[in-house]
Parts: structure tokens; sequence; C-alpha cells
């Protein structure tokens, strides 16, 4: 039977689960500039990302945009009886908070596993023992094209999901509050701030999430139960790295505001 | 000579070794024998620098390893390579390519030199026919052999192999056994073996280590284990069901 953890064994594992992605992330930023250059594994990265979460991003965010809509589409008309100004209301608040941040999550339970499981596997089949052998730092190998995938990946995936939040956003409100396309498409309450603070999101999510994961599946130890483990400590911790970066960035952006 | 000295390692609740100490002579071939997570592998790495001890020293030619980084590792592990238990091929690289790897990243030569020196490597094991194909698509005795000579690709002083033999056919077992052998006489190379095979240990080790419990419970020519009297070490190497030892 598994002993049971205590408050601060989860206290004692997330500081170390911290301090074992600050060291990844460290090595990773010493071989962007003096590691192998392997466009290959790189381009690899990117349709693997871009495969991976392209059609789930598109349908959750679709899917998620219409929702909002609609919540906010009924609270408008019973208050202001009148649902002509949700688009306004939406489009902000889409850019800078609900399409990055939402994006980032769909990709941290998608691609961040699959890292998670691709590389704990290869820890405990002894792959990443062999790369080390071979002279291979496995940070250079394995963490390194992810990064680069995942900075590329991110915020081009934030961009369509949000492109899909708002189309569907917009038939909701042509459908359900009678609301014209160009009336919706109102952005004139966008600054451009609002769209720094959402891009600049979706890079740091893009650093975030495979750092996080990769350092998941490079503490993976034991078998395929070792893997599971470690698949999960990524997507709870690549999910709880999202928000707190969000939280971050967000406070950060507003005291320019 | 390589010397593991009070060596003290624990994942998590489960203390592997508790004050392992034990030395290799050059040019002998240890064998390190013990039942299935006795931590014989987990001692090996320690070497190679794959796993960090909770505390202890280890010493390569006098010099301690214990605190050298991963770069301090590098050069090495260009001296003293490893067999892995199940071969670590990559399955997406051909068996050339697998073997010209180390070569590449140890020596920074072309690729193209590198996979002449390869192919001389493969023909040493006899290998070079297949060549070019991944290592799904040969079995494992023939994938032991091309990780065989991806360890000798940097003409190694020092080989760890870990449970060489398991999983290969008689044949192939004792071709394997040989060419530790060989390697030893021949060339002087120093091997630690990680083994449960009966017939390697008494037929190739100079000497023999027994972990058992974390700990070093015999260690000494195989003539000492013959004669041992110790009821685990006879239950062990007899091979018998019924005994002390806690499985």
């Amino acid at each position: 039977m598994a002993e049971p953890i205590t408050v601060r064994e989860i206290i004692a594992d997330v500081i170390q689960q911290g301090r074992d992605t600050l060291r990844v992330g460290r090595e990773t930023v010493y071989y962007l500039f003096r590691g192998q250059w392997n466009p290959a594994a790189v381009w690899e990265q990117l349709q693997q990302l871009g495969t991976r979460s392209l059609v789930f991003v598109l349908v959750t965010q679709g899917f998620l945009g219409a929702i909002m809509l609609l919540q906010a589409g009924f609270q408008a008309t019973r208050i202001l009886g009148d649902a002509s100004l949700i688009g306004a209301q939406a489009i902000p608040l889409l850019v800078r908070q609900l399409g990055p941040t939402l994006t980032a999550m769909m990709i941290a339970t998608r691609a961040g596993t699959a890292i998670a499981a691709e590389i704990g596997s290869m820890v405990v089949t002894e792959q990443v023992d062999a790369l080390r052998m071979c002279n291979a730092p496995p940070v250079d190998y394995l963490i390194k094209p992810r990064l680069i995938g995942s900075i590329i990946m991110v915020p081009v995936l934030t961009i369509v999901g949000t492109a899909a939040a708002f189309f569907a956003g917009m038939a909701v409100a042509s459908i359900v509050f009678d609301t014209n396309p160009s009336t919706y498409a109102n952005f004139d309450v966008l600054v451009g701030l609002d769209v720094v603070e959402g891009l600049l999101k979706s890079v740091a999510f893009g650093i975030a999430i495979p750092l996080v994961a990769g350092t998941a599946g490079l503490s993976a130890y034991g078998g395929s139960e070792g893997v599971g483990e470690a698949t999960t400590r990524a997507v709870v911790a690549s999910s709880l790295a999202v928000i707190v970066l969000d939280f971050i960035i967000g406070s950060g952006v507003f005291l320019f505001r | 000579m390589i010397e593991f000295i009070d060596v003290r390692k624990a994942f998590g609740p489960k203390k592997v070794l508790a004050g392992v100490t034990v030395t290799v002579e050059p040019g002998e071939i240890l064998f390190v024998i013990g039942k299935s997570g006795a931590g014989k592998s987990v001692l090996v790495k320690h070497l190679l620098g794959l796993i960090r001890p909770d505390s202890g020293t280890i010493r390569f030619e006098g010099q301690d390893i214990t605190e050298w980084t991963e770069k301090d590792f590098y050069p090495l592990r260009r001296r003293c390579t490893m067999v892995f238990q199940h071969s670590t091929l990559f399955d997406s690289m051909t068996l050339l390519e697998n073997v010209a790897l180390p070569i590449r990243k140890h020596q920074g030569v072309s690729h193209e030199a590198s996979l002449k020196m390869a192919m001389e490597k493969l023909e040493l094991v006899q290998m070079d026919r297949m060549a070019q194909r991944h290592p799904a698509d040969i079995g494992d005795g023939l994938r032991k052999r091309v990780a065989i000579a991806r360890a000798l690709t940097m003409d190694p002083e020092y080989v760890v192999f870990d449970e060489p033999t398991t999983g290969l056919d008689p044949v192939s077992a004792v071709r394997v056994d040989r060419l530790i052998r060989r390697l030893a006489d021949e060339l002087g190379v120093t091997s630690i073996v990680v083994s449960h095979d009966l017939r390697s240990i008494f037929g190739v080790a100079d000497r023999i280590v027994m972990l058992y419990h974390g700990q070093v419970l015999l260690q000494g020519p195989p003539s000492v284990f013959r004669a041992s009297e110790d009821p685990i070490v006879n239950q062990f190497i007899n091979g018998l069901v019924d005994g002390p030892m806690e499985l």
C-alpha cells in the first residue's frame, strides 16, 4: 500500500520540481548558443506540436468562444436590453486573456503530456543514458528542439485559437442575438497593449510548457509506472506554470496601463 | 584502478546501496552479481556519472570523481564505455548511424568519416551486412552485437557490460563471453560485468562481487564463491529455489 503523502512532502516536491525546471532551463539556454544546430529536429517538433494540437485548439476554442458569447449575451440582454456591444467587450478579453491562456492549457494537456511521455520512456529504457554516453547532452538533443518549436508554435496556435473563438462568438452573436457581424467585430476598445500582453503571454507559455514537461520526463524513474507519474506531473505542473505566468504577466502589464 | 568507497544511494524510501566498497583492478574482469533489484546496475552507473551517490566516494585512476559535473564526465565516457542491458539503440537511426554517433560526438569527426569508422566496428561483430537496417528490424541478439560494437568504437580502456548475455541464445552468449575475455587478454581492457548468468560468471570472471541488501556479501575469485559456506551465496550460485535468500 502506498504511504500517505503529507502537505509538507507536496510542498517539497513542488519546490524540487521548480528547481529542476530552472536547472534544465539554464542548460537549455546554454545549449541554444553552444550546442548543435539541428533544423530537422526543430522542424519535426513544429510539425508534432502543430498536428497534435491544431484541431484540439480549434474545436475547444471555438466552443469556448461560443459559450462565452452566449453567457455574456444573455447577461447583456437581461441587464441592458441590448447585446450589440458584446463584441467590443469580448475581443480585448479574448486577445489578452482567454486566447493565450486557454490555448496554452490545451497545449499543456495535449503536447505537454506527449513530451513527458516520450522523454520519460527514453529515460526508463536507458536511451537518455545512452545519449549521455555518446557525448550527446539530453537537454541539447531532446529539450532544445522542443523549446524552439514551442516558442514558435504556441503563439501561432494562440492566434489560430483566438480567431476560432472570435468567429464562433460572431456566429452566436449573429444567430442568437441578431447582432450584425460588422457590429460584433468592433475593435475600437482593443488597444496595442492588449495585443502585446497576449503575445507576451503566449511566448512565455511556449517557453514554460516544454521546459516543465521535459523536466518531468527527464525525472522519470522506474518502468511504465514512472512514465505515467511523469506524465501526470507534467500536465499538473505545466498547467500551474501557465496560470502563475498568466497572473505575473497580467499584473505586470496592468501597471503600464 | 577504480574504487567505490562506502557508496550509498536511495531512491525515495528505497535504499538500494547501503555502503558498498569495491575495488576494480586494471585489466581484470569483475563480475557484479546478486538477485534482481540488488543494486548492481545502480552501482556500475555511478562510475560513469549516470547516477550520483547520496554519499561515499568514487575514484577513477586515483582521481575523486564523486563531485564531477556532467561535462567533466564526457572525457571519462570516452575511455570507459557501457553496453546497456537492453542494447538501447536509437530506433530512428540505422545500425551504422547508431555506431557512428559516439565517434562523431566524442571525436568531432565528419559524418562521412564517422560512418566509415563505424562500418569497421560493425565488421568486427559481423554486422556489416545489416548496417543499413534499423534496430526494430533485427532480433535481440543482433541488437546486442551492435550495442557492443558501439561501446567499442572509442577503443575504450574500461567497459561496463550490463547483463550482456541476458536474452541471448547459448551460442551468442558464448560469443559475448569470449569477446569479453579477448578484450581483457589481448587489449588489456578492464571489464565490469553485471550478470545473473552462472555459466558466464564461472567461465569468464577473474573476480566476483556479490551484492545483497545493498551491501557486499562476498567478493573474491570464483574459487572463493565455490568454497563459500554462506547459505545465501550457495543458494544463488547453485540456482536453488529454496533457501534463506529474500526474493
